[in-house]
């Protein structure tokens, strides 16, 4: 495995609320290598976004607790000051969010504000920052960004938006970069040019991504790696060829079985019973054990993950999975 | 063949608004001469990207919004035209599921009250038999009856879409118009309601006319799937062709980018990325509204309208170049 430029290492987020003590992420491991992608998949309330936002030191929240530990190159970032971190985030470990609307201020131009990025890491004079932000513009294919450098957010399409928030993230070569659903606000050949876009980058540029999404489709198209997460926890992580072709937790079965396919009709989707979970009352023993029907005595107990490159938190023996596994899938 | 139950004839439906900055009053074409046929007992999918025209589609066949041109025949009876009070009959057996189960249910009042609207509305019997009828229906979209008593934020987003399931299935109607109704929820949600709705169609001998954007799904309940692109319907006909073997570059691209899970089961298709946005609906292009971004596209294309022709096997298309055949 490649050098890891980020290792999480049993992260813990929870919030203190009026009815009891939310835990959003309990007990995230995982590493990022150089050049790598990383997908982490889950539904909504999952603790996806949360575990990237905490090690970031965006969560502005004075209730919160973030325990653990990450390192980005070796070096501490859990606890780092607020300037210390200023001088990471933006520069080495940039950041994309799902709504490209949000991520950009309506008052000023597209081009000022990649400009200001750059002008708050590097020496850049205003007049390199813009010729920079207009390079970065036609790299990411923007027409014509001679013009559309000085124009506003609300002037771009979504798909463009997008790709101006994303030509921002670029601007100072960062060597990570996380991006939060990326494409969940876009449509289906818009999502198809971004995606492109972020591969070609990283081929460019050999920089590492993580990327957020509930979207097992888009997982198989870009992920060289893949955590699965349900209720705050790793439920499973492994290669994507592990996770997609040869899944071991019944979640991840759930998960891919409820996916419509394009070649296949009217077979009923395999449905995971129940709903997700509460943050307030995630049970004691395995969190899944509530909506799963190979629950037994031993899911009582808290499963951890386990395995070499291919983990997962499950207590069902292997061979037992992969009989199971086959049942369920004819 | 059983009969047609729904007929859209050239429906056509322009918004006039007005230019930010210049004040000038422009017409914008939402949807422009859209024409398909459904027959009792199927599903018929209509897919495409935002700003396709599916959600106002949807609304002007239940006369939400009144047509500019064209007309929909709904059980031999044209619905276009007709006063409110002599829609009402027509309305019953004609039921609309909205996307966002958060916004269609009004948060001030019980569930109980929710489902029994319309059965108030269309004085449907006494108040032991609304309340009968209200228990049924939760009981037939797998909600507990215990919970009638409830308010919709009670209610998890999956189980507000059965909520909103049984507020359209309350007169029994024939035709159910969903729109988008799995798109807010989360996959392993969305999965039990798509089943759900399988199961009730069965059970029901429902018709659907089911909008989404979503590809799998679209493909996973319809036996027939109209494709729409910038207000126009591209492509017509049934699931399996079209989305083994398209017709239209646009489906052909649409379809190679949507993102599948690569099991080892699937060909995968080679991807073809279109570039561009969808233009403008204000400035449609001239000819083929797909020209501009279409790989294939030849000077005819730019000039002359290709207007929706029957291919073979009931399957209909509007390019003057289809894929092969």
């Amino acid at each position: 495995m490649p050098e890891p430029i980020l290792e999480i290492e049993n992260l813990r987020v929870s919030f203190a609320t009026r009815s009891g003590t939310v835990r959003a992420v309990d007990g995230l491991t995982m590493s990022v290598g150089a050049g790598e992608t990383v997908g982490i998949v889950g539904e909504s309330g999952s603790g996806k976004s949360v575990s990237m936002y905490a090690i970031l030191g965006l969560l502005r929240e004075p209730n919160a607790v973030i325990e653990g530990s990450v390192k980005f190159r070796g070096q501490e970032i859990l606890g780092a000051s607020n300037e210390d971190l200023r001088k990471i985030r933006g520069k080495d470990i940039a950041m994309i969010f799902q709504d490209p609307m949000t991520a950009m201020t309506p008052v000023y131009t597209v081009g000022w504000q990649i400009a200001e990025q750059i002008r708050q890491h590097t020496s850049a004079t205003k007049k390199q920052a813009r010729e920079r932000a207009i390079e970065l513009l036609a790299e990411v294919s923007i027409p014509d960004p001679t013009r559309r450098v000085d124009q506003y957010p609300h002037e771009f399409s979504g798909g463009m938006r997008q790709r101006a928030v994303i030509a921002m993230a670029l601007s100072c070569e960062p060597s990570l970069l996380i991006a939060d659903e990326p494409t969940t606000a876009l449509d289906v050949t818009t999502q198809a040019q971004i995606l492109e876009l972020l591969n070609q980058l990283q081929e460019r540029r050999g920089s590492s991504i993580v990327m957020i999404t509930h979207d097992m489709g888009v997982i198989s198209e870009v992920a060289d790696r893949v955590v699965v997460m349900y209720a705050g926890r790793p439920a499973e992580l492994g290669s994507r060829h592990d996770i997609i072709r040869d899944p071991r937790h019944p979640y991840t079965w759930g998960l891919l079985g409820a996916v419509p396919r394009l070649d296949s009709r009217r077979a009923r989707l395999v449905t995971i019973p129940g709903a997700p979970v509460s943050p307030l009352d995630v049970p004691e023993g395995c969190a899944f054990a509530p909506r799963c029907e190979y629950r037994h005595a031993q899911c009582e107990q808290r499963p951890h993950l386990h395995g070499d490159d291919h983990q997962d938190a499950c207590w069902l023996e292997p061979t037992e999975k992969v009989r199971l596994r086959q049942r369920s899938d004819s | 063949m059983s009969e047609v139950i729904l007929k859209v004839t050239n429906l056509t439906k322009s918004f006039t608004v007005r230019g930010t900055m210049s004040g000038k009053k422009q017409s914008i074409q939402a949807v422009g001469g859209v024409s398909f046929e459904i027959r009792r007992g199927e599903t018929l999918g209509i897919v495409g990207e935002s700003g396709c025209g599916k959600s106002t589609l949807a609304r002007c066949i239940v006369q939400l919004l009144p047509v500019t041109s064209g007309s929909v025949e709904f059980q031999g009876a044209t619905l276009t035209g007709l006063s409110r009070r002599k829609l009402r009959p027509h309305r019953r057996n004609l039921q609309l599921v909205f996307q966002d189960p958060f916004a269609s249910l009004n948060p001030r009042r019980t569930v109980r009250d929710i489902v029994a609207q319309p059965l108030r509305v269309h004085r449907f019997g006494t108040k032991d038999e609304i309340e009968a009828r209200v228990q049924e229906l939760f009981t037939l979209v797998g909600l507990d009856v215990n919970s009638l008593g409830r308010y919709p934020h009670e209610f998890s987003g999956g189980q507000r879409q059965r909520i909103g399931i049984a507020r359209s299935l309350a007169l029994n109607p024939e035709l159910v118009i969903a729109d988008e109704p799995v798109s807010a929820l989360d996959v392993s949600v969305q999965a039990q309601v798509l089943n759900l709705m399988a199961e009730l169609q069965e059970k029901l001998g429902l018709t659907y006319l089911f909008i989404a954007h979503d590809l799998g799904v679209v493909r996973h309940v319809s036996d027939r799937v109209g494709v729409m692109y910038l207000g126009e319907m591209v492509e017509l006909g049934p699931a399996e062709p079209i989305y083994d073997a398209p017709l239209h570059p646009y489906t052909e691209a649409l379809l190679s980018v949507a993102p599948e899970l690569d099991d080892g089961t699937i060909d995968k298709r080679e991807r073809i990325v279109l570039q561009g946005d969808v233009p403008d609906p204000a400035n449609k292009p001239t000819g083929c509204p797909f020209h501009p971004r279409c790989p294939v596209a030849q000077d005819r294309c730019r000039s002359e309208k290709p207007v929706l022709a029957p291919v073979e096997d009931g399957r209909f298309v509007a390019c003057h170049f289809p894929r092969r055949k």
